[in-house]
């Protein structure tokens, strides 16, 4: 396996997660939806979490976000508990739906968090902030425009920049981009890679697209379920600056090839279990 | 056809704003109207020839064309009466808003209260409210009062129970994105609840307001000196069917009324599809 620097254990880890379990109870019956999961992902990373449908990835990612407490382990997001990185306003988080205030338009639901965050804040350096943030994800010429008149890729690039505008370290990723057809989707992904490249961010991003998480992140971890656990940390060593070739590189073709029989073996051992 | 239904239901908010497209907006209302009007004449008209031809007595079913001479003739008379209970329906309709309102935040905002308070409410609303309407007049006589208070009981529970609904149905990765940034429960329901309840809030006054108007009617019924249910009262024990219908006539304009009102007010300052993101 090649080293990546990024990845290399002397990295301190910025998200940093040990033995993490997590179990549901439903009608009485414990259900072990997460089981002895760790993974560390060092400051500027950019980790993705692949698994088919209900392995858990979403809900790991629920628990290095602070939205849910695990039953067991530990977790860290800049040296404290993701609790506590939340009210520091070190988490940003995209779902999968874009989540916006359907009565506001694409400014002021940029600035709905600050707006809470910052009520020390003037109302003109939150606007100021939220145009900013709005610029950044090529959105400006929109900010007047309820979320009913913007396309779902343009919807979920007003929720990015709601989530960029309190400046957090670490950018969590539900399937940010499951809702879009192929072709939005792509565009997005060249997107956040820029984003990411710009800012700088710690991004943590649950899908379930190989081509997607292979173009965007240094490191992939394959998650397998019942119950669900990362089978293996796979460095991707596709060169940068990465752009639309980079789908054509032979890095990129050997990355989804390993990733595809890792998910099929994932699924194997699921079917035996 | 089926085209132009399907957009009734669904008004886009982009099509409310646009300047242009609301000149066409209106021009489509009044083409959407004329099936309706057309439909509405010649029920005027067969109604008429019935009257007419089988030479009807005027006392059990007077032609359009007599309700029309008395509504021109009575027209200062049914003027006041209607007057009256466009002021009891205004005051009893506003005040079950504020009360439906105010059951539906409590009951969303102390979840152990509205626990307590919404089996009751709902306990309340199973009770005839038209039977309450003899027992408001021995308590608060025979003017404005006891219509108001019977106009509440009947209207103010489609406002809560659709108020609520909004309440609850908020998404909740939005309440979760709230709380991360310290939002306090007040905040949540001020900023987030509140206003995705507005629709729902919108829906539930439309059913209210023409509640009002029954509560109205029935409310002069029991006991009143004024208004379009007394009078309906009055003309009937005077065989005055053509005042009847008169009276009636004003009834249903002013229902109409109200309800358009409300469903400008939702257009104008509502325009939004609830989820619509």
């Amino acid at each position: 396996m090649n080293a990546n620097p990024s990845s290399a254990p002397q990295a301190p880890a910025h998200i940093q997660a040990r033995g993490v379990c997590v179990d549901f109870t439903v009608a009485g019956r414990v259900n072990r939806v997460l089981h002895d999961v760790s993974l560390s992902v060092p400051k500027g990373g950019f980790v993705s979490l692949i698994g088919p449908s209900g392995c858990g990835k979403s809900t790991l990612l629920k628990v290095l976000a602070g939205l849910l407490p695990p039953t067991a382990g530990e977790v860290t997001v800049a040296g404290v508990p993701p609790i506590e990185a939340v009210r520091q306003r070190r988490i940003g988080i995209v779902f999968q739906e874009a989540t916006l205030l359907p009565w506001k338009n694409a400014l002021d639901n940029v600035a709905m968090l600050m707006q809470v965050a910052h009520a020390g804040r003037s109302g003109e350096q939150i606007r100021q902030r939220a145009t900013d943030m709005l610029r950044l994800v090529g959105l400006e010429h929109a900010a007047q425009k309820r979320p009913a008149q913007l396309s779902g890729g343009m919807r979920q690039r007003v929720s990015i920049a709601r989530a960029l505008a309190l400046d957090p370290e670490v950018l969590m990723m539900d399937e940010p981009f499951g809702a879009l057809d192929a072709i939005t989707r792509e565009e997005m992904s060249a997107f956040l890679l820029e984003i990411w490249e710009r800012t700088q961010k710690t991004i943590v991003l649950v899908t379930h697209s190989i081509d997607e998480a292979t173009f965007l992140s240094r490191e992939v971890h394959v998650m397998a379920s019942n119950p669900a656990k990362i089978i293996e940390a796979l460095p991707i060593d596709l060169p940068y600056p990465r752009n639309e070739d980079s789908y054509a590189a032979p890095e990129f073709a050997r990355a989804t090839a390993r990733l595809r029989r890792l998910l099929k073996e994932g699924h194997r051992q699921a079917a035996a279990a | 056809m089926s085209v132009v239904v399907n957009r009734d239901i669904v008004v886009s908010p982009a099509s409310v704003e646009a300047g242009p497209g609301r000149v066409a907006g209106a021009r489509s209302a009044l083409v959407r109207f004329v099936p309706a009007f057309a439909l509405f004449v010649v029920v005027l008209v067969v109604w008429e020839g019935i009257a007419r031809i089988f030479k009807l007595p005027e006392f059990v079913l007077p032609p359009p064309t007599a309700i029309l001479q008395v509504l021109i003739a009575h027209q200062r008379d049914l003027g006041f009466a209607a007057y009256v209970t466009a002021r009891e329906v205004l005051f009893g309709f506003l005040l079950s808003a504020v009360i439906g309102a105010a059951v539906a935040l409590v009951i969303a905002r102390f979840a152990t209260f509205g626990r307590a308070l919404y089996p009751l409410v709902v306990l309340f609303q199973t009770v005839p409210k038209v039977a309450l309407a003899p027992l408001f007049i021995l308590w608060f006589g025979f003017d404005l009062a006891p219509k108001v208070m019977l106009i509440v009981v009947i209207a103010f529970f489609p406002v809560a129970i659709n108020m609520l609904v909004g309440l609850q149905t908020v998404d909740s990765n939005l309440v979760a994105l709230m709380r991360s940034v310290g939002a306090s429960r007040n905040e949540i329901l001020m900023r987030i609840q509140v206003p995705n309840s507005l629709p729902y809030l919108m829906a539930g006054l439309k059913v209210a307001v023409t509640l009002a108007v029954i509560g109205a009617i029935v409310g002069e019924f029991a006991g009143a000196q004024a208004g379009l249910g007394y009078m309906i009262q009055f003309a009937s024990t005077q065989m005055q069917t053509s005042l009847v219908f008169a009276a009636l006539v004003e009834v249903s304009v002013l229902g109409l009324l109200f309800y358009y009102i409300i469903e400008w007010l939702e257009k104008r300052y509502v325009n939004w599809l609830p989820g619509a993101n």
